[in-house]
């Protein structure tokens, strides 16, 4: 029987939130190209700077490969360059990670290239901070600014003569990114202890739940898996990965069955086998009658529990007295216990090839490492671990390491950072109970608004990284710019953080620069590279470059405070001299030698591989012979039997080789050395009130891709999902405004009624509702979910936890 | 001279906007969400929370079904809407009046007025940009993450359309209107 289905564009244009149109027209390329962007940060008046989109030419061109920037997930592409100018991006077909895709944002990586708002030269701030008023400098005033300050702001000289060398008087932060190592040896080599990164705001915990407890956070092999639990993981939505794509062609009957459990029906649901609404934050009780259900009807993996477990007698004894069955979950989770014991014996069924998907997410809600150590435990019990359609460690290339510049300053302090004492009364670092390299960002702004610091940090580094848009409580983290002496910030786009700068360093985009070769592990490992496709426009350069102009700025005249303060270095320098010690603080050591060198040097232990990368962008050991192409979409990286999907016979990578189901040491933390629920966890929302969740979309990344002019295109504003009947009830309609609150502030965006959420929880999706107004697209288009939500901490690590929040809803 | 048509392995689809954006960057097509050369169309979710049907909430990817038999270029009162030597549908823009009986004569509405070029535009298979330099892909096939479409020379009985189509079940859109498309969706 043929289906007949309805396709219509206008019905498209009613089933979608993305309804209205952009008021795009055309803009000349002489304007896009020319410098005359104004003074400063608020010349650009919506409207007035628009958008020209033209269409690829039939004649000569050639492919650069490079690799996309638009996300995290470094997607190979190709891209044509015409004239000079990128006329299109490509999938690059040689990488196996990314397997010849490109999503909607890989393509829109054009308008990142050439967006008229970005940052084209450097600028020092003239008006008050956050005012977003800067004047245009030369690159060479920008550094000095840096160094000497103005008569609106000091400078480094200044602050660490005041906090005599004390370098970690310096906050270094930043974004996600293959060239977030690059800064990472400046904040090295300058000498700070105090970095802070995406960690704690983004996968944090579930890193670390399987990373204590596996020893790795391992990929997923959905090409083989038959049974797939995709649990708080909107694979289909979220940062479309491509290490997720696979699954999406087996499931419906074709190979693949997928459970979806969100407690909103997302595109992920859409294409499941079957979706299940949970309550937020309760997960956690899913898997331990999962777990409860496996032993007690004895479907676990005996034979591999008794070689690679570590304290499951005493976890097994835990779940099974404290009956978390599924009739004890049912009423927590929302999801009845008949699917509890279906999901528990499918798992087993298929297990190995049974994957409960790690996930890839912020963190949610306070129980979040202890969910991760429990999926981790429950995929591990079924033996579906480094195998094939389990979960994979797979296989890695080595690279060569290069030299850093790592000094230790005498007068440097350790991170700011008070040493939990566990005394009553004394101040302790109480953000958290594990300090991780990644640090809590949250914690980490609200100690020092709070002024419980153990010393004064008086200005920050900030790289590729948007705290005013990244994490919760937008207020506090504008509090936190306005109260830093010297605040300077390297980035691509006038974002809101920027505007609250002294000085400003203009970075190239992504297609602009080569960044540090990175090696890709996984069933299919390679070493992929991003090359340059197009010199830096306007004068935006590498973060590299910059780095090494801005050390050789400020590295002699630092040295001289040292001198001044540091006594071991008074002691070198009698010893050996000053040109000899100053050698090793020499802050302009790791930026000598170009990307491309650094590059060279780090595949050198492979023969053609600086070739091979430079023309394909992607390299691993047989690739010639390995690869080939089987359909126009379909190719073969590596032969089925030359696959990593085992490579330590199911062994853990834990120091024990064992999985921990138990970690003792947890407990003098105050932490559940193994996973229990704790009656806290329970969902629940005061009456009247809704939980706010947020999330990810397939045509945005974060703040990040906010102003791309395509992807506006295709979504120009984000709206708060609100169950239907309730909206019926409160007489809320499509697009209406609607003001969301919860107690440290509200924003406001516009009402998509759906029955695809609960009736006591709302969602909108983040990255929306920037105050720059320096950004033509993003420029207040939406809400702001950071603006709202609480900063509530995870006990753990110090993440943020993002949906721990209860919101009221008006229409306004 | 080829005969070419399109199959699209649409259960794949997520509705993730990789095609329409690829279409637009290559193609240049004007922003606005009604300016779409291709689209995806969605069913509005049925039933209550959580009690949802999810197969009402399928994606359907959908373009310019490049008819045998077109109407719309049928009711082209001055030919500007053509078939090419490889049988596709195109549009001349220098004979295209704006007159929309094209649009009106679509049944898949796959037309739609292009404001820059005054044209009434529509998917031509990517035939003056990537099929003109001698690719071999449209740039929805080549850039699409889960790998719905299927494009190629359906008078080559070698080629993977063909043989596509000859081992997997498919179905024409409104097929009853004898338009005869060349565009097949795998069931």
């Amino acid at each position: 029987m043929l289906m007949e289905v309805e396709i219509s564009r206008r019905k498209f244009l009613q089933g979608t939130v993305a309804m209205s149109v952009v008021g795009a027209t055309a803009l000349s390329t002489t304007n896009l190209l020319s410098n005359d962007h104004g003074g400063h940060g608020k010349s650009v008046k919506a409207g007035a700077v628009s958008f020209h989109n033209t269409k690829t030419g039939q004649g000569e061109g050639h492919d650069v490969a490079t690799l996309c920037e638009m996300c995290v997930n470094k997607c190979a592409a190709l891209a044509r360059v015409e004239n000079g100018v990128v006329t299109k991006l490509n999938p690059n077909p040689m990488f196996p990670k990314s397997k010849n895709m490109l999503c909607a944002r890989g393509n829109a990586g054009i308008q990142a290239l050439y967006d008229p708002d970005r940052l084209k030269y450097p600028m020092i701030r003239i008006g008050e901070k956050g005012e977003g008023k800067f004047k245009r400098v030369t690159w060479d005033e920008a550094y000095a600014a840096i160094l000497d300050g103005t008569d609106k702001f000091p400078g480094l000289s200044k602050i660490l003569e005041e906090e005599e060398d004390n370098r970690s008087s310096m906050l270094f932060c930043a974004g996600e990114g293959m060239a977030e190592h690059t800064f990472k040896q400046f904040y090295q080599a300058f000498g700070s202890a105090n970095w802070l990164n995406h960690a704690s705001i983004c996968l944090q915990t579930v890193a670390s739940g399987y990373g204590v407890t596996l020893g790795s956070y391992p990929q997923a092999d959905l090409d083989n898996a038959e049974y797939i639990i995709m649990a708080g993981a909107n694979r289909a939505e979220a940062i479309v990965t491509p290490d997720t794509m696979d699954a999406f062609k087996r499931t419906k009957g074709r190979g693949a069955k997928m459970i979806c459990i969100d407690p909103r029906f997302t595109n992920t649901a859409a294409k499941a086998d079957k979706w299940l609404a949970i309550k937020p934050g309760t997960d956690l009780a899913l898997v331990l009658a999962l777990t409860y259900v496996t032993l007690t009807e004895e479907l676990e993996d005996k034979v591999y529990i008794e070689k690679f477990f570590n304290g499951y007698n005493e976890y097994r004894e835990s779940v099974i007295s404290n009956k978390y069955t599924p009739e004890w979950a049912e009423p927590i989770t929302g999801i009845s216990a008949k699917d509890i014991y279906e999901m528990a014996r499918d798992f087993a069924a298929h297990a190995p090839k049974s994957v409960y998907y790690p996930g890839r997410r912020s963190t949610f809600a306070k129980n979040d490492f202890q969910l991760r150590r429990a999926m981790a435990i429950f995929q591990a019990m079924h033996g579906a671990i480094d195998c094939k359609g389990g979960l994979i460690f797979g296989g890695k290339l080595a690279l060569k390491p290069h030299e850093g510049l790592a000094p230790l300053y005498e007068m440097a302090q350790a991170r700011a950072v008070v040493k939990r004492t566990d005394k009553e009364g004394h101040q302790g670092y109480d953000d958290c109970a594990v300090v991780s390299g990644g640090g809590s960002w949250i914690g980490w702004r609200n100690r020092f608004l709070e002024d419980k610091m153990p010393y004064k940090v008086r200005g920050m580094f900030c790289y590729k990284h948007n705290p005013m848009m990244n994490m919760p409580n937008t207020q506090k983290t504008a509090e936190m710019l306005r109260k830093m002496d010297l605040v300077v910030t390297i980035d691509t786009m006038p974002s809101d953080t920027v505007m609250y700068a002294d000085v400003v360093l203009p970075e190239c985009t992504y297609l602009e620069r080569t960044d540090p070769v990175k090696t890709f592990g996984g069933v299919e490992p390679s070493i992929a590279v991003r090359n340059k496709v197009i010199d830096p426009m306007f004068e935006s350069k590498p973060v590299m470059d910059i780095l090494k102009g801005l050390t050789t700025k400020i590295s002699k005249p630092l040295f001289e405070i040292s001198k001044e303060y540091d006594e071991e270095i008074q002691d070198l320098i009698e010893e050996d001299g000053e040109e000899e010690t100053y050698a090793e603080f020499d802050l302009t050591l790791p930026f000598l030698h170009s990307q491309e060198e650094l590059n060279h040097h780090a595949v050198s232990g492979y023969e053609g591989a600086a070739e091979k990368l430079h023309h394909d962008g992607v390299f691993y050991p047989k690739q010639d012979e390995y690869f080939k192409q089987i359909s126009a979409n379909e190719h073969q990286y590596y032969p089925e039997n030359k696959k990593s999907y085992s490579v330590r016979g199911g062994k853990p990578v834990t120091p024990s080789g064992k999985v921990e189901c138990v970690i003792a040491s947890f407990a003098k933390k105050g932490i559940d050395p193994m996973p229990m629920w704790r009656d806290e966890y329970e969902f629940s929302v005061p009456e009247g009130k809704f939980k706010l969740l947020t999330g990810r979309h397939a045509q945005f990344t974060q703040s990040g891709s906010a102003n791309n002019a395509m992807l506006n295109d295709l979504m120009p504003e984000n709206f708060v999902w609100i169950n239907k009947r309730v909206a019926a009830e409160k007489g809320i309609k499509f697009a209406d405004m609607i003001e969301v609150s919860s107690s440290i502030g509200s924003t406001k965006l516009k009402a998509y009624p759906t029955e695809k959420i609960a009736p006591d929880q709302v969602f909108f999706i983040h990255g929306f509702g920037e105050e720059s107004e320096a950004l033509t697209w993003a420029y207040k288009n939406g809400g702001n979910d950071n603006a709202i939500i609480e900063d509530t901490i995870e006990p753990v690590y110090g993440a943020a936890a993002m949906h721990e929040t209860n919101v009221s809803i008006k229409k306004v | 001279m080829a005969r070419y048509g399109m199959a699209l392995d649409y259960k794949n689809c997520i509705n993730c906007k990789a095609c329409e954006t690829a279409c637009k960057e290559e193609n240049g097509i004007l922003m606005g969400a009604d300016k779409h050369r291709i689209w995806v169309g969605t069913g509005e979710i049925e039933g209550q929370y959580p009690l949802l049907d999810i197969s009402s909430n399928a994606f359907y990817p959908s373009q310019c079904q490049q008819c045998d038999e077109a109407p719309c270029e049928a009711v082209c009162p001055t030919q500007a809407t053509y078939y090419d030597e490889n049988g596709v549908v195109r549009v001349n823009p220098d004979q295209c009046i704006l007159c929309s009986y094209c649009m009106n004569a679509c049944p898949y509405d796959a037309r739609y007025v292009e404001e820059r070029g005054m044209t009434i535009d529509k998917c031509n298979f990517c035939s003056d940009t990537r099929l003109a330099r001698g690719e071999t892909t449209t740039a929805c096939q080549n850039t699409c993450p889960t790998k719905v479409r299927i494009f190629g020379d359906l008078d080559d009985p070698n080629s993977e359309i063909s043989e596509v189509l000859r081992t997997r079940e498919h179905y024409s859109l409104k097929a009853h209107l004898g338009t005869k498309p060349k565009l097949f969706y795998l069931t």
